[in-house]
C-alpha cells in the first residue's frame, strides 16, 4: 500500500510509543466496570454483616471479611445503602453537601456500591469532588531525591534543592541495598538545610525501612503494599492483618507511616478474578481505612502502564484517588512513574490531580533528571520543574511548589554538601573531599561527581545500623561543627516524633514547625470562597517567575 | 531483528512427564505452558522457534547438552526456573516465558533470587538467547562467566508494561493445575 505522509508523521509522534491495549473483560484487563464486578447489596444480622456485594457471610474472603468487620459501620449501611448510587454520585459533586455529610455516608458504602457511584462521574465531576474531599485543605506535593550510584553528596544537595521549591516529603530509595542508611541520612541533612520540617523516607525492605524510622533517619513510610485480590495478597506473602501490624509498628514509634496499591496491579499478577481494575481498587482502599492508617498512596503507582492502556484508564486512576478521600484518608495521589512518551499526554494526566489539588499531587515528582530515579523515572522530572511552575501561574492554581533562583539553589546545595562533609568527618566515615562538594553544588547528576569508593562508603554506611547512630546524634555532630539552623531543625523532627501531632491524617510540617494537618486545616469547600484560596503572599510567590520581563529591565 | 531468507519452523513433542536427570552436562531449558503452541511468538514478535533454537545452539556450543521441558501447572519464570534446575542433572536451567522473559536459575538458590535475569523481555535479541544458553552451559560446566550485559530502558514500561501483561495473561490460560512438567522433543525444520 502507498502510505499516506500524514499517517507517517502520526506514527512518529512520541505517543505511538506507548502501549495501547483492546479491553479484555474476563481477565480483568478493564479499568473500571467489568461484567465480573459484583452488583452492591447488603445484609446484616445481629449487628454483624452477613452479605456483603452479592456474597455470603461463609463465602467471603479475607478482604471481604476485613472490609465487612473493620470498615463498614453495621448499623448504618442498610440505610445508606437504599440511596441510590447516582444521588450519591451527585452529593460528592454538590457544592452545597459538605464534605463531612459525605465522610458520614461513607461508612455505609460497599466496594460494589462506591464502584457504581463513581462510574456515574464524569472526570471534571469527579476533579470537583476529590477538590471538596481532600482531607486537608491546603495542598501539597512530594517528591523522589535519588542518584543511580547513591552517592550522598550529591543526594544532599538535591534535597536540600528539592527542599527550596517547597516539596513538603521527600523520597529516596537505593541502587544497592546496603546504601540504604546513607541515603536517609543525606535526605535528611539535606532537607533541613533547606527549611525546617521536611518529612523524609527511605523505601527499602520493611525490616531495615523501620528500623532507620526508628533512629530518627527518617520520618515517615508509604512503600506498605496492599492488593485488592485473596491470591495476590498471598503471593506478597501477607494479608490485611499482617499489613496492619506494620502499620501500627511505625505509627507507635512516631512515624508516619500510609500504605501504597493501585489500579493494575492485580491484572499485572494474573489474579484479578476477573474484575475492573478500580473494583478491587476500591477493595483497597476500603481495607487501608479498616486498618487504621491515616492515609493511602494510589494512583495506580508502579503499574500505571496497564490502566493508561485501556479506555477510561487514566478516568480510573482518578477516580480511585477520590475514593480516597472519600474514606477520609489523605491521598499521595501518583505522577510518580513514566507513563507516556507524549508531553501532552502526561500532563493532561498530570491535571486530572494538580487542579482539583490533592493532599500529595505527586508521590513523587523526580526532583532529579529522570535517569536519576531509581523508583524507574516519574511522570514529571527535575527538567520539566519551570512548565510545573508556570501552570501554576497560567491557571493561578497551587501545585505546591515555588520558583526559586539560581543563586540560592546554589547556595543551599553547597551548605548541604558541607554539612554531610562535617557529619562524615566526625563519624570517621570516608571523607568527602571540597571537590566533591563543589561538583555536587553545580551538579545535575551523578556523570558530574567524582567516584566515591563504595566498598568503604558500604562500610561506614553498615556502622549507622550496627552502632545505632541516631538522628540526635547527627544533630548534636551539627551543632558542634557550625551548622546549628540545620541541628535544630533535625532535632525539632525528633520532638514532633515524640509529640506525634504528625500522624494525624494528612499531616505536613510547616517552617515554623507547625503540623498543618485535617485537623486544624480542615478541608472546608463549599464552593466559590471557600475551601483552599491562594493568600496574597503565596499568589507573589507563584507570580514571581525568573522568565518574566518588566519595563525596569529596560531602564 | 535483520530480515533474512528463511524461515525457521519448530515441532515440540510432548514425550512424557520430565523425570530428574543424571547427566552433570545437562541444562534443562523450562518453557512457559503456552510457548511454541497457543502462542508463538514473543512481545517482539520475535518467533519462538528462533529463541529457542539460539538459546539451545547457545548451550550446545559450550560443550553442555540442552533439554526441554513444558512447565504446566505455574507460568511464574522463578518457579518455573527453580522447579527445572531441581530436575537439571547439572542442576543449572533457564526458564523461558512465551512473551520472552527469561531467567538463568541454579538448584540451590533461594525460587526469587537467581543466576543471571532477563526481566526486560522487549529488550533481548537472538544474540542475547544465545548467549544466555553458552552462560547457562558455562555454569553447568563449573565456570564462571561473565554475566550476558543487561540492557535498562526507563521508557520500557510505558511502552511494554500493558502488552507484557496481556502476554503474561494469555500465557496463563494455557496452565493445567496440578500438572507435572512434560519432556518435549525440539525438532526444527529451516525453510527456504
Amino acid at each position: 500500500m502507498l502510505r499516506s505522509k500524514r499517517f507517517e508523521i502520526l506514527e512518529k509522534r512520541p505517543v505511538n510509543k506507548d502501549g495501547f491495549v483492546i479491553e479484555w473483560p474476563e481477565m480483568g484487563f478493564v479499568a473500571m466496570s467489568s461484567p465480573n464486578d459484583p452488583k452492591p447489596s447488603i445484609r446484616v444480622e445481629n449487628g454483624q454483616i452477613v452479605e456483603l456485594d452479592e456474597k455470603k457471610r461463609e463465602n467471603f474472603d479475607m478482604l471481604d471479611q476485613f472490609i465487612a468487620d473493620y470498615t463498614i459501620d453495621a448499623s448504618i449501611v442498610e440505610e445508606v445503602m437504599a440511596l441510590a448510587s447516582l444521588e450519591i454520585a451527585r452529593k460528592l459533586v454538590d457544592i452545597n453537601v459538605s464534605r463531612s455529610e459525605i465522610v458520614k455516608l461513607s461508612k455505609g458504602l460497599t466496594p460494589a456500591k462506591v464502584l457504581e457511584v463513581l462510574n456515574h462521574m464524569n472526570v471534571v465531576e469527579m476533579m470537583m469532588a476529590l477538590q471538596k474531599m481532600r482531607a486537608r485543605k491546603t495542598p501539597s506535593n512530594q517528591c523522589h531525591v535519588t542518584n543511580v550510584r547513591d552517592n550522598p553528596v550529591l543526594m544532599a544537595a538535591d534535597a536540600a534543592e528539592a527542599g527550596l521549591y517547597g516539596f513538603d516529603e521527600q523520597e529516596t530509595t537505593v541502587g544497592v541495598a546496603r546504601y540504604a542508611p546513607f541515603n536517609a541520612l543525606a535526605l535528611l541533612v539535606g532537607s533541613q538545610t533547606a527549611r525546617n520540617g521536611v518529612l523524609t523516607q527511605d523505601s527499602l525492605e520493611e525490616a531495615t525501612e523501620l528500623r532507620l524510622a526508628m533512629l530518627g533517619m527518617t520520618s515517615y513510610a508509604e512503600t506498605v503494599s496492599i492488593y485488592g485480590t485473596e491470591s495476590v495478597f498471598i503471593d506478597g506473602d501477607d494479608t490485611p492483618w499482617s499489613k496492619s501490624f506494620l502499620a501500627s509498628a511505625y505509627a507507635s514509634r512516631g512515624a508516619k507511616m500510609r500504605f501504597t496499591s493501585g489500579t493494575g496491579s492485580e491484572v499485572q499478577m494474573a489474579g484479578a478474578e476477573g474484575k475492573s481494575m478500580l473494583y478491587l481498587e476500591i477493595r483497597c482502599v476500603m481495607m487501608a481505612k479498616g486498618a487504621g492508617v491515616q492515609g493511602l498512596q494510589n494512583g495506580s503507582i508502579s503499574c500505571i502502564g496497564i490502566p493508561s492502556s485501556v479506555p477510561s484508564g487514566i478516568r480510573a486512576v482518578l477516580a480511585e484517588n477520590l475514593a480516597t478521600t472519600l474514606f477520609d484518608m489523605e491521598v499521595a495521589s501518583g505522577n510518580d512513574q513514566t507513563f507516556s512518551h507524549s508531553e501532552i499526554r502526561r500532563s493532561a494526566k498530570m491535571l486530572c490531580q494538580m487542579l482539583p489539588g490533592t493532599d500529595f499531587i505527586f508521590s513523587g515528582y523526580a526532583a532529579v533528571p529522570n535517569n536519576e530515579d531509581m523508583f524507574a523515572g516519574s511522570n514529571m522530572d527535575s527538567s520539566d520543574l519551570d512548565d510545573y511552575l508556570i501552570i501554576q501561574r497560567d491557571m493561578m492554581v497551587d501545585g505546591g511548589l515555588k520558583p526559586v533562583d539560581e543563586e540560592s539553589v546554589i547556595e543551599v546545595r553547597y551548605q548541604a554538601a558541607k554539612a554531610l562533609q562535617a557529619i562524615f568527618e566526625e563519624l570517621g566515615f570516608p571523607i568527602i573531599t571540597n571537590e566533591e562538594v563543589e561538583a555536587a553544588t553545580y551538579a545535575n547528576s551523578s556523570e558530574d561527581m567524582p567516584q566515591r569508593n563504595v566498598v568503604e562508603d558500604l562500610k561506614a554506611a553498615e556502622r549507622i545500623l550496627r552502632d545505632g547512630i541516631s538522628g540526635y546524634d547527627i544533630a548534636l555532630i551539627l551543632a558542634k561543627t557550625g551548622y546549628r539552623q540545620t541541628a535544630e531543625r533535625i532535632f525539632n523532627m525528633l520532638k514532633q516524633r515524640v509529640a506525634g501531632d504528625y500522624l494525624h491524617t494528612s499531616a505536613i510540617i510547616n517552617k515554623d514547625n507547625v503540623v498543618i494537618s485535617a485537623v486544624n486545616d480542615e478541608n472546608d469547600y463549599m464552593g466559590p470562597g471557600t475551601g483552599y484560596r491562594l493568600s496574597p503572599e503565596r499568589w507573589e510567590e507563584i507570580k514571581n517567575i525568573r522568565q518574566a520581563i518588566s519595563p525596569k529591565d529596560f531602564d | 531483528m535483520t530480515t533474512s531468507s528463511f524461515s525457521i519452523e519448530m515441532k515440540l513433542t510432548e514425550i512424557g512427564t520430565a523425570v530428574k536427570g543424571t547427566n552433570p552436562r545437562e541444562v534443562i531449558v523450562a518453557v512457559a505452558p503456552a510457548f511454541g503452541k497457543e502462542m508463538n511468538k514473543t512481545i517482539m514478535r520475535i518467533n519462538h522457534a528462533s529463541v529457542l533454537r539460539e538459546i539451545l545452539s547457545g548451550i550446545e556450543e559450550q560443550g553442555a547438552v540442552p533439554r526441554v521441558i513444558r512447565s504446566l501447572r505455574t507460568a511464574d519464570l522463578a518457579f518455573m526456573a527453580h522447579g527445572a534446575a531441581k530436575m537439571s542433572g547439572s542442576g543449572i536451567s533457564i526458564g523461558l516465558q512465551s512473551r520472552g522473559t527469561a531467567v538463568i536459575h541454579q538448584r540451590d538458590l533461594d525460587p526469587l533470587t537467581n543466576l543471571e535475569l532477563f526481566p526486560q523481555s522487549p529488550l533481548i535479541t537472538l544474540e542475547m538467547y544465545r548467549a544466555i544458553g553458552r552462560n547457562a552451559a558455562m555454569y553447568a560446566l563449573g565456570e564462571s562467566p561473565n554475566p550476558v550485559p543487561v540492557v535498562n530502558d526507563e521508557m520500557a514500561r510505558p511502552k511494554y508494561q500493558a502488552a507484557a501483561a496481556l502476554l503474561y495473561l494469555k500465557e496463563c490460560q494455557s496452565l493445567v493445575p496440578d500438572q507435572k512438567p512434560v519432556e518435549l522433543k525440539a525438532e526444527f525444520l529451516i525453510k527456504d
